[in-house]
């Protein structure tokens, strides 16, 4: 359990926009253990949806490395990438438009199973995720947000992962639901021993899952550590400022 | 899908355009039925008037041809020229514009600058060209009107493509190790297509006009009737005869009018439905 599942040194990353070069990530360096949650939290711009981006390959870096699994992550191309992909998953924010419109449930999830050569059946993911087996016949606008949520975290089980970016993943979801479906992430992680990197900038959702908490601003982690710690001790004045957005941490924490 | 058709038929539009397309798909369809045989063959005494021999009901041409004939077994030759040309420019059109759309870069590039030559070349003149190099024959009609037709809906799609590629579903299925080519054909080319096929309409009155117009210009097929060259022979004849022309002008009227109420009323139910979605 010494040696991270996944470890990235000194990534960079700088759009041009309109003649202005903006960082969104400079020399950012993170570890991620088996079976673990890393929550990144930090104000819109930060930087945090682009370094998801880089993990999942979405993004090229300018500088850096990322070494997962015995792989140096950011150098696989093309087939031997697109083979290796399934083990880096990622659920979006907002589920409607991670889904093609035209798909249905069925369809949605029997994509990654089809593109893996899994046999597994799109019946045993709804299951998994606490679904009935019946809604795959529903298209993906018929279904609830909390049910389509859901739907998203059964496609990113399907191509059996190791690592899930959340990208801010119960954000959009009403507060009855949002705790529900936190229940179901952590309750994942418990049975199948996933890693997850959780983005959001909700830190009272943060702090319930996440073991280690990564604070973000301006492109740089400013600020790194166990949650509890980190909390209940902000150094950065931007997680002071997170902090102090949430009231309800005053009472409980 | 059905309830797609169903807002199709509640649109007075695409109602009245389905209906002109099915009466004209009828008419071509029993042509050989009603009027076995050479449309192109004799048939009675020349420069009959319509209404005067119940044998003739629209009468006959100089050469003594059955004018009704000749208008039924036209309609196969418009419909079928119209449609295969816009099917062929369509799908042509779909995969340029998707690759290029998806792949962007230099390839994009390469093709884009492929359709602005294409496209700076008014379409009838590059028909034009087409069949008098290659001779007049139906599939080379087919693919002459494609050949200026296409450049439409591949920068339609492609400008679709471009938006479409950059939504989160596309990035999950990029997440998931599917091979681009999927991601473009299966993931992205279908969203792209409701506005693609809106115009779909639009190409189909045109390739049936410019059919007629080659055949016009005789460059049309010479062993089938067309209404393009009825309407050329017609024309010597325009003060005696005005029937010549007249009616198979009124045939090719109907189909234009007929293919674009249709696609109004496809286009609405369509915009219909991204509006509840």
């Amino acid at each position: 359990m010494d040696v991270p599942l996944l470890a990235a040194k000194g990534l960079s990353k700088t759009f041009a926009s309109r003649g202005r070069r903006v960082a969104a990530l400079q020399d950012v360096a993170f570890t991620l253990k088996r079976g673990e949650t890393l929550g990144l939290v930090g104000p819109s711009g930060s930087g945090k949806s682009t370094l998801a981006r880089v993990l999942m390959r979405l993004i090229e870096p300018q500088a850096g490395s990322i070494h997962f699994n015995g792989d140096d992550w950011l150098k696989l191309e093309g087939r031997a990438l697109r083979e290796r992909r399934g083990a880096i998953q990622m659920v979006f924010q907002d589920p409607l438009s991670a889904f093609n419109p035209r798909a249905t449930i069925g369809s949605a999830l029997a994509a990654p199973l089809r593109v893996h050569g899994f046999a597994d059946g799109v019946a045993e993911l709804l299951a998994r995720v606490g679904l009935t087996a019946s809604l795959a016949e529903r298209g993906i606008h018929e279904v609830s947000g909390g049910q389509r949520q859901r739907v998203a975290i059964a496609r990113a089980l399907a191509t059996r992962p190791s690592v899930i970016v959340f990208d801010e993943a119960v954000s959009a979801l009403d507060a009855s639901v949002r705790g529900q479906i936190l229940q179901l992430i952590a309750d994942l992680q418990q049975s199948e021993g996933l890693a997850y990197l959780f983005v959001s900038h909700d830190l009272a959702a943060v702090r319930v899952i996440a073991h280690r908490i990564a604070v973000m601003d301006q492109g740089r982690i400013v600020e790194c550590g166990p949650t509890q710690d980190v909390v209940s001790n902000p150094q950065s004045s931007t997680l002071k400022a997170l902090v102090a957005a949430v009231p309800r941490l005053r009472k409980g924490g | 899908m059905r309830a797609f058709a169903l807002r199709l038929m509640r649109s007075p539009e695409g109602m009245a355009g389905l209906i002109l397309l099915i009466l004209l798909a009828a008419m071509a369809l029993c042509a050989p039925l009603v009027y076995p045989g050479d449309p192109m063959a004799i048939a009675g005494r020349p420069m009959l008037a319509p209404f005067s021999d119940p044998a003739f009901p629209l009468g006959t041409d100089r050469l003594g041809r059955n004018v009704v004939a000749g208008l039924m077994h036209g309609a196969r030759a418009s419909l079928l020229v119209g449609i295969s040309a816009a099917l062929m420019a369509l799908i042509a059109g779909s995969i340029v514009g998707t690759v290029a759309g998806f792949a962007g870069g230099l390839v994009e590039d390469i093709l884009m600058r492929i359709v602005d030559a294409f496209q700076v070349v008014p379409g009838f003149l590059l028909a034009l060209a087409f069949v008098s190099v290659t001779g007049a024959s139906l599939p080379v009609v087919v693919v002459a009107i494609a050949l200026g037709a296409w450049t439409g809906p591949a920068r339609l799609v492609r400008a679709e493509v471009l938006s479409i590629r950059e939504r989160d579903f596309v990035a999950a299925a990029r997440t998931m190790g599917m091979h681009p080519a999927e991601i473009a054909f299966r993931e992205i080319l279908p969203n792209a297509l409701p506005p693609v096929l809106a115009l779909a309409s639009v190409i189909v009155a045109s390739a049936v006009l410019i059919e007629a117009a080659l055949s016009f210009l005789g460059l049309g097929d010479p062993n089938i009737v067309t209404w393009g060259s009825m309407i050329a022979e017609g024309r010597n004849l325009l003060r005696s005869a005005p029937y010549l022309s007249i009616a198979p002008g009124l045939g090719l009227v109907a189909t234009v009018l007929g293919v674009y109420l249709f696609g109004e009323g496809v286009a609405e139910a369509l915009a219909r439905r991204r509006g509840r979605a």
